[in-house]
């Protein structure tokens, strides 16, 4: 008789517990129907995607609207992407839903790390100077420099290269001073100093390349961010019409900016889930065993029984608690960003973009050409390209 | 019979579990409402840019400063004025028309006739019109070939620059919004007004 009761009452908690375990858990990440299209499964997972994770998906349809060229699409996309980011301010009940024990960090609104958030400003600022609006592409490239304002570390503070660089040459188009930002944009630079400002150039070439960074979980229960190197067959692109010659090398790499924000305060949060979950497991073990011990023993029958009960308490909770880090990205963002100007005469022209690796030769899987059309004066011409295709 | 009973209340407890944490999992979110606002109120939506509230406490102040100035009410004859868009220095994009749309619709609203703005973004239709009429496709009330064209007296413009301070906390914005009325045959600025604003913003934690 007792040990029927034992084991119904063992069996109920048990189940109990896979109940609250599962309960816990999220429910699958969203996947668009793949039709192969790109931006037709994007712009399916911005309508249908939960909405916390619509600006996700705005930013990834964008990087693909923007490589097709439907800069229309792109600009809208981010806009509406840049709207969220930018009003992220006060108190947020989702977020502070994610920052509790049995919630997951990825049931809070997706607004991407810096890294994504910089990018989603850099690529709105270029699509501002292509429709001739340059004191709006700055305004972009300062609020896309101010998301890299809070790593840990005062040395990773603001160190985007082509941010300040493009501040100072859009201020120089609108006859301001530059000197400061090219000041700051050297200072910082790591991988290639840019070349001083060539203000009357009126073509403005601006490529990225590569596969950039991806999250992932680490820790014994998934509770710290890590970010995965991104790679790239290509370390330079060289840029040729009729006798222009352009060669660009990266002046940004994604991937030490994503891997540079160091400690943000909700990895202390989940740490102190994922020692929470540790704890109530290993003594949810530790009750289990003595009380399974005990419960044989005519004497200690009922302590034994509680010590079960407990034991199974304590494993339900450690079950139920989710230090999950948010590891959803922008998946189809660059390794490298690079930037660099010409000066051609209005009308049509033909360019051949050849991507060069490591040795110096010729990629020739992507190397390509584009036909162009330069603005009349004063318009400069802004050209973007991509060698992510999805 | 008491093992029976038992696994019963058992089983419907474990149902009971499951119901309830079913019912717990994701809501929908029931959304808000569309409210109307008004434009100079500040809305639940809000970042530390520049909002509607701003552009109508601006514009409102430009515009009354701007209506009292002595070369404008001592101005002989009806003083021309021209827009050149604003500047902007700031770190949020904005629509670069519409500080000056704001202005120029308050200052015509509401002195019918003091001063007249040239609508210098409609220059190509008008050239066309003019164009047309000159040969003789459209009709005309006068001589299309007297130039007839205003040339400004005055050009009104403006800048918006801003000072940012981010911290891990959060984020401070700083715009000031200054507005000059500059003669067009001197150079000389001969009404200058500003306006400032500050805003801050605290992230969640669950951002930082």
């Amino acid at each position: 008789m007792p040990h029927r009761v034992i084991i119904s009452v063992c069996l109920l908690l048990a189940l109990m517990a896979c109940g609250l375990g599962g309960c816990a858990s999220s429910p699958a990440r969203y996947r668009p129907p793949w039709t192969g299209n790109p931006i037709a499964d994007g712009l399916h997972a911005v309508t249908n995607a939960p909405a916390k994770d619509r600006v996700l998906w705005q930013m990834i349809t964008a990087k693909s609207a923007l490589f097709q060229k439907k800069y229309d699409l792109a600009k809208n996309l981010l806009d509406d992407a840049l709207l969220s980011i930018e009003n992220r301010y006060g108190k947020d009940k989702e977020a502070r839903k994610s920052r509790k024990l049995f919630q997951d960090e990825s049931d809070k609104f997706f607004l991407g790390e810096p890294y994504e958030r910089v990018m989603a400003y850099y690529y709105r600022g270029i699509l501002y100077w292509m429709e001739g609006q340059p004191d709006n592409a700055r305004a972009c490239f300062r609020s896309a420099q101010l998301q890299d304002s809070d790593s840990e570390n005062n040395d990773y503070r603001n160190d985007y290269v082509l941010m300040d660089y493009l501040d100072g040459l859009a201020s120089l188009k609108l006859r301001a001073s530059a000197d400061s930002n090219y000041m700051r944009a050297t200072n910082v630079a790591r991988i290639a100093i840019p070349p001083p400002y060539q203000p009357a150039d009126n073509v403005l070439v601006f490529a990225d390349y590569g596969k950039g960074p991806t999250k992932y979980a680490s820790g014994a229960y998934g509770e710290q961010l890590r970010f995965k190197e991104g790679r790239s067959s290509a370390l330079e692109i060289k840029i040729t019409s009729g006798n222009a010659l352009l060669h660009l090398g990266p002046y940004d790499d994604l991937s030490f900016q994503a891997n540079t924000r160091g400690g943000r305060v909700m990895d202390h949060v989940l740490a102190n889930q994922a020692v929470f979950k540790s704890t109530t497991d290993a003594a949810g073990d530790v009750a289990l065993m003595s009380g399974m011990v005990l419960a044989h023993g005519r004497n200690t029958q009922e302590v034994g029984l509680g010590l079960v009960a407990a034991g199974l308490v304590s494993k339900m909770f450690s079950a139920a608690a989710t230090p999950d880090a948010d590891t959803r990205d922008w998946d189809n963002l660059p390794q490298y960003l690079t930037f660099g100007t010409l000066s051609l005469p209005p009308g049509n022209h033909v360019m051949t973009l050849e991507y060069l690796d490591d040795s110096g030769s010729v990629i020739p899987s992507l190397t390509r050409t584009e036909n162009i059309q330069v603005n009349p004066a004063p318009k400069d011409t802004v050209l973007y390209f991509s060698d992510t295709k999805d | 019979m008491m093992t029976r009973i038992s696994f019963q209340t058992a089983a419907v407890l474990v149902l009971l579990v499951f119901i309830s944490g079913c019912a717990s999992g994701v809501r929908n979110p029931s959304g808000v409402p569309v409210t109307e606002m008004q434009a100079d109120e500040r809305g639940f939506v809000a970042g530390t840019g520049i909002e509607s509230q701003d552009l109508v406490s601006v514009t409102d102040k430009m515009a009354r400063s701007l209506v009292n100035t002595p070369e404008i009410t001592d101005f002989p004859g009806t003083p021309r004025i021209a827009l050149d868009p604003v500047i902007n220095n700031t770190r949020f994009p904005i629509q670069q028309d519409i500080f000056l749309t704001r202005i120029r619709t308050l200052l015509n609203s509401r002195t019918r006739g003091k001063m007249r703005f040239l609508a210098r973004e409609r220059m190509d239709a008008l050239r066309n019109e003019r164009d047309m009429k000159r040969s003789g496709e459209f009709t005309s009330t006068s001589d299309p070939n007297i130039q007839e064209f205003k040339g400004a007296d005055f050009f009104l413009t403006g800048k918006l620059d801003g000072q940012t301070t981010r911290t891990s906390a959060g984020t401070s914005d700083y715009v000031l919004y200054s507005f000059q009325l500059i003669d067009a045959r001197t150079s000389e600025i001969i009404w200058e007004d500003f306006s400032e604003l500050k805003k801050q913003g605290l992230e969640d934690a669950s951002y930082r």
